[in-house]
């Protein structure tokens, strides 16, 4: 007699840490985007700061990431709480496959700011960040938004507005959230060095590589199934008795995750033939991930008709919310984290009622409002007050004379390229040789 | 004897190369250098924003020969490495003193 309950909850898991190792690899997709984008000398700072903020923000987010995001549900919902019970995980082996596939999600909101904030920020002060993030701003918006706490049914904002907020992989708690974050972050370390003229006009920074840009892109996109594919994490399910495929369910996630992000690259493409009359490559990768966020809390709530528009939508609104963070608020977003992941983010996520496959409703459609609000004024917030305390404590920007010389040697003492960095002012070279002999 | 300095576009050496191997001098010291003409340079764009490329990639090809092999080394090298379009550099051709061959000890146009 085969026990129905014991083969749905394997296969299930087996599926819930395949798309958890699938997100993972994100990480590896967020590290070369943003080396692609940076300078050759500030390279390795960047891959420090993608390798560090993974590796210690899932001690963080263990140890007490998913107990706030417990505890915060806990506070704004009318369902009652005990600190224990939110932390009772750590000691508790059937709650760790949940867990990991928790932190996975915490830890790509913390790695979308270092792209932000790249080429000046101290390392200490992104260390410093990533605790922050990973130990409380996420967790606070992941306990508001899937913990049951303010935003969902039960929440007292939920409750208040008559139903619960709509966000089912993370466009706004992950996404918009890092993005936001990451311009907070932009806005407070200041500008690179010769991103404004005198005048005040931007004046472009080159990164060294379309091609580490290009494939963290795809990389990134590779694992986005597993991001929003695999929250649609049951495969098999127990019903009257009688095991029950997902299909249909799986089918519509993974077919608007791929239009959205089709949609998003294609759009973006065309936009950039207009305003700049050839197609960018760089708003081009960046469109095909803003396709993919606006779609992410989208995907199993709306026709696919709703997810090839949202990802049109994020796809032309990039190159002008890009143009807007640098000309307007005047802040140097390095990759361009809030018009890829913030505004994209925002806009998938309030459309979802306007595209529902259940039918519009206007009560949701303030709800989703509603949310994106309180994810919006709770990560500037927490994260300005994280960052100012960062300034006062360990500081928030590199010396001149660092960065000039660039933060891979200034923060690390090493070069990410020592074959290639004879000029540029980077100390010592010429003194070794590169191949590892001594120099006579 | 004479020096040919020409400056090229690096997509033509290999086509320059050939050329003058073919007519007879398969000798040149070549070097990647950095240059610009009339123009100061490309404009290139960073995700939309466009920027100045001061200096472009050029290829720098150094033959010495004697006096009168230089008219057609120059005619060699002008024909090969041209496009036609801007950017395909110069020659130029200066006088030099001497030469030594160093594993013989030869001097003048025999060590050329």
């Amino acid at each position: 007699m085969v026990e129905l309950e014991v083969l749905t909850n394997g296969v299930n898991a087996i599926w819930v840490l395949t798309v958890t190792f699938l997100i993972f690899f994100m990480q590896a997709g967020f590290a070369m985007l943003e080396a692609g984008q940076v300078r050759a000398k500030n390279v390795a700072n960047v891959l420090m700061k993608n390798m560090m903020d993974w590796s210690l923000g899932v001690l963080v987010y263990f140890f007490v990431g998913l107990g706030i995001a417990g505890v915060a549900a806990g506070l704004t919902s009318s369902g009652g709480f005990s600190v224990a019970e939110s932390f009772a995980y750590i000691n508790d082996s059937s709650a760790w496959v949940s867990w990991l596939f928790g932190a996975v999600f915490a830890m790509t909101a913390a790695t979308i700011v270092s792209g932000a904030v790249a080429e000046r920020l101290k390392f200490k002060a992104y260390v410093f960040y990533s605790v922050g993030i990973t130990g409380v701003v996420y967790p606070v918006i992941q306990g508001f938004a899937w913990g049951g706490g303010l935003l969902s049914g039960n929440g007292f904002l939920g409750a208040a507005v008559g139903v619960g907020y709509l966000d089912f992989a993370g466009a706004t708690v992950v996404h918009m959230l890092g993005g936001v974050a990451g311009l907070v972050g932009a806005y407070m370390v200041g500008p690179r060095r010769g991103r404004f003229d005198s005048k005040g006009d931007s004046v472009p920074i080159p990164g060294h590589s379309m091609t580490l840009v290009a494939l963290g892109t795809m990389i990134l996109a590779f694992g986005w199934y597993g991001f929003n594919v695999g929250t649609q994490a049951t495969v098999l399910a127990v019903e009257n008795g009688a095991l029950a495929f997902k299909g249909t369910a799986l089918g519509r996630v993974a077919l608007n995750t791929t239009l959205g992000m089709g949609a998003g690259g294609v759009a973006a493409a065309l936009t950039t033939v207009y305003t700049e009359g050839k197609p960018d490559p760089l708003f081009t990768a960046n469109g095909l991930l803003a396709g993919l966020v606006a779609v992410t809390g989208a995907v199993p709530h709306v026709t696919w008709v709703g997810g090839l528009i949202l990802g049109l939508i994020a796809g032309v609104q990039l190159p002008f919310v890009y143009r807007w963070v640098v000309d307007v608020l005047g802040i140097d977003d390095v990759c361009g984290v809030f018009a890829v992941h913030g505004s994209a983010g925002a806009i998938g996520t309030l459309l979802i009622p306007v595209f529902a496959v259940s039918g519009f409703s206007a009560t949701q459609l303030a709800m989703q409002a509603v949310g994106i609000g309180v994810i919006t004024v709770w990560t500037v917030v927490a994260t300005y007050f994280i960052f100012k305390l960062a300034q006062v404590t360990v500081g928030l920007r590199v010396s001149e004379s660092e960065e000039i010389e660039g933060l891979d040697e200034g923060e690390h003492g090493v070069s990410a390229y020592p074959e290639f960095s004879g000029s540029g002012g980077n100390a010592g070279a010429g003194e070794t040789a590169v191949d590892g002999g001594e120099k006579r | 004897m004479k020096k040919v300095e020409a400056v090229i576009r690096p997509e033509k050496l290999e086509d320059v190369k050939e050329s003058l191997s073919d007519a007879g001098f398969p000798s040149m010291t070549v070097t990647d250098v950095k240059g610009r003409g009339l123009q100061e340079g490309v404009t290139q764009s960073w995700r939309g924003e466009e920027y100045n490329v001061d200096f472009l990639n050029k290829t720098r090809i150094e033959i010495v020969a004697s006096e009168e092999d230089v008219d057609e080394i120059v005619d060699v090298i002008a024909d090969s490495a041209r496009t036609g379009d801007i950017g395909d550099g110069k020659i130029f051709v200066s006088p030099v003193e001497t030469a030594v061959r160093i594993r013989t000890g030869e001097e003048g146009d025999d060590a050329v």
